[in-house]
């Protein structure tokens, strides 16, 4: 085929006018395309292509409830309703809908937000549940929004508040297990970017699209059993308040109660007063009631540190339960005289005597008896120091996986303060500042066959979809720290000390033990005689080899003289024996 | 104007004839002029691009078919977390307590063992 386009003609004009408009054409998407290429790109990008933030969702905290892992905190959407006042023309009718829905959760004045036509954005209600989100969306009122949020929810309320901790507005974990695991609960938020319409739903067209899944934040499952926290929260209360009647006290004792499984270091409870809500973690007055004072409150926990005294003395084979010494109810170190709270049991008498007795002349002759037998020399307190501290783990973080635990003080013998009267003061529990936990934990060794376990609230993990539980890795123990042998005369003897006066308080059939405790307290630098904490610290089971819990009690109140025997003691009874029936242990004895 | 073309469609068949084989010579009376050309091609063009343009929209109604399982989604994934929130709180320990069942349990008298 061969064209003649003539001169003129109509097809020559009207291919020549083709090639004109196709030029200009071609010349300007040139420009556009190529030179301004960039330039489009970003501005095009900068409209329709979205980066949304896929939030990942905070990891869910299970407790054991005898040996199946049940929700402890949860995770709810909850709604903002917010309203634009300028876009709003029914105002009476949104604030009665509101009111009607949302009940307490609305904020006071609606008419007088909703008339400010000068803002565009006016919050109406917060923490409005689906539900009732969706009951307002149908009312179809115009210029009412939903802000979707994310908040913890306690369905057992106050239980294990310090454990637990919260999440504060920012989405941070603080106190407690929310902010020692903070970035392992947090998980990491996705990323979707996408070409998006105007109504933002992505679509599939462009070059550019990420798809990146959130990876949400582990289910943490804690150690806890909420039925053994639940009933030692309540008997904590019954016992602080029977303290404050018997005082006639304005004010409520403060108290801490620790169970800890002692074959594992695993902690079953952990109960502070006073408390809080974690749900409601902003309308605490208190600060202190965040504290976990079972890790974080480092005390002079008093006499039952003696049973780690004797443990010491015993596996160093310096004394034993039926040696004797000569108690005159006080007894010299250097230019010291320390005395005994119990006077009249003088004479040659046995060290399980003065440990019935809590005798501190008795446990003053240990740490002697470690060194050249009259004095409390540098050898003697550096044994002390190395099963204290080294093989027990005293005045050191114990590693539990909580925020805010505290190291106390236990001073070593090279230190110019670490001197005999100091080492004689540390032989019946003071002169050292330890927590409840580190006492538990070294207890827990000299009665389990000397091994020490790192304790532990972290159980281990759920799945994602919550049907599968994943053991966490036992935590590494010292075996050794004080010898079998040792062990089974320390349970012996602290069983004795608990049978000599209140064995009638517990379950007959079962083996229970326990040493009271009643320290003196320090204000203004000046130990002070109107204050004193008390103590109690046992452990129960069906039989001498098999303790099955440890309980350690603290009491304590400004102003308050509270004694290990009449203010913690009737805690340790009430739970251990109410243990003893959980736990489903049969009596042998 | 003027163009030259041949007069008779000669098709290769045609060319290698064989006895038995029909053969057909197509000869088309429409003569299409250079514009009747353009205006083919730019429809050609044309429908191209709408072709183009109706599997780029289908393929964007799967978008929205997706953002709106994604809704749904959602949606039963709010509903379930809610159920499980309204789950925990009725089984929690207190619940349970205060229920009728637990108020109506008396303590055993006496409990017997069984040797383990």
């Amino acid at each position: 085929m061969q064209l003649d386009l003539k001169k003129g003609s109509r097809p020559r004009i009207l291919a020549i006018m083709t090639l004109v408009i196709m030029a200009v054409f071609v010349a300007r998407l040139f420009y556009l395309q190529i030179l301004q290429h960039d330039y489009y790109v970003a501005q095009a990008n900068a409209e329709q292509l979205k980066r949304l933030v896929i939030p990942a969702k905070r990891g869910e905290i299970y407790a054991m409830d005898d040996g199946t892992p049940v929700k402890l905190v949860l995770n709810e959407t909850v709604y903002t309703v917010f309203a634009d006042p300028t876009e709003v023309d029914q105002p009476r009718q949104i604030a009665d809908m509101i009111e009607r829905i949302a009940g307490g959760n609305v904020r006071s004045d609606l008419s007088g937000l909703l008339a400010k036509k000068d803002t565009r954005y006016q919050i109406l209600a917060t923490k409005v549940t689906r539900r009732q989100a969706e009951m307002m969306k149908r009312q179809n009122l115009k210029g009412i929004g939903f802000q979707q949020e994310s908040q913890r929810v306690y369905p057992e309320g106050q239980l294990a508040a310090q454990t637990l901790g919260f999440v504060n507005a920012d989405g941070q974990g603080k106190y407690g297990i929310e902010q020692a695991l903070n970035q392992q609960l947090t998980g990491k938020d996705g990323l979707l970017q996408s070409v998006t319409d105007v109504s933002n739903v992505p679509l599939t067209i462009g070059n550019n699209n990420i798809d990146k899944p959130a990876k949400n934040g582990e289910n943490v499952v804690l150690t806890l059993d909420r039925n053994i926290q639940s009933y030692t929260e309540k008997s904590l209360t019954n016992g602080l308040q029977a303290i404050k009647n018997r005082l006639k006290s304005s004010t409520m004792p403060d108290g801490s109660v620790m169970v800890m499984d002692p074959q594992t270091g695993k902690i079953l409870a952990m109960a502070n007063m006073p408390t809080y809500s974690p749900a409601d973690y902003n309308k605490v007055q208190n600060a202190a009631a965040f504290n976990n004072a079972t890790i974080s409150a480092p005390y002079e926990p008093g006499s039952d540190v003696k049973t780690l005294t004797m443990a010491t003395g015993v596996d160093k084979g310096v004394v034993g339960p039926n040696d004797t010494y000569n108690n005159t109810d006080f007894i010299k170190v250097e230019d010291r005289t320390i005395t005994n709270a119990t006077k009249g049991q003088t004479g040659n008498i046995t060290f399980q005597h003065a440990l019935n007795y809590s005798l501190n002349t008795g446990f003053v002759t240990v740490a002697e008896r470690l060194g050249d037998g009259n004095n409390i020399t540098l050898d003697a307190r550096n044994t002390m120091y190395q099963y204290f501290h080294d093989r027990l783990g005293l005045g050191g973080l114990t590693g539990i996986e909580l925020a805010g635990e505290s190291p106390g003080t236990v001073i070593p013998p090279t230190d110019p303060d670490g001197g005999a009267v100091r080492y004689s003061n540390m032989a019946f529990g003071q002169g050292l500042d330890v927590t409840m936990i580190q006492v538990c934990s070294a207890f827990s060794a000299v009665i389990n066959g000397g091994t020490y376990h790192i304790p532990s609230v972290v159980a281990g993990a759920m799945s994602d979809d919550g049907s599968v539980f994943i053991p966490a890795a036992p935590k590494a123990s010292r075996a050794n720290m004080v010898s079998a042998s040792t062990s089974a005369t320390m349970v012996d003897m602290i069983q004795k000390a608990r049978a000599a006066f209140y064995a009638g308080q517990d379950k007959r059939g079962y083996y229970i033990g326990g040493k009271t405790g009643t320290s003196q307290t320090i204000e203004n630098g000046q130990y002070v005689d109107n204050q004193t904490i008390g103590t109690y610290l046992g452990f129960g089971g069906s039989s001498a080899g098999d303790p099955k819990y440890v309980i350690m009690v603290q009491v304590s109140g400004k102003g308050m003289n509270l004694a290990g025997n009449t203010d913690a003691m009737p805690i340790f009874t009430d739970i251990s024996n109410w243990l003893l029936d959980y736990m489903k242990l049969q009596p042998k004895g | 104007m003027s163009y030259q073309r041949t007069t008779q469609f000669k098709t290769q068949r045609q060319g290698n004839w064989n006895r038995n084989q029909n053969t057909v010579a197509f000869a088309s009376n429409i003569k299409l002029g250079p514009v009747t050309h353009t205006v083919l091609v730019a429809l050609m063009i044309t429908v191209l691009g709408l072709i183009y343009l109706t599997q780029a929209t289908r393929a964007t109604g799967y978008d929205y078919e997706a953002q709106k399982i994604d809704d749904k989604i959602a949606d039963l994934t709010t509903q379930k977390t809610d159920l499980e929130v309204e789950n925990a709180r009725l089984t929690a320990l207190e619940s349970v307590q205060n229920s009728s069942v637990a108020k109506n349990m008396t303590k055993p008298a006496q409990t017997d063992y069984v040797s383990e």
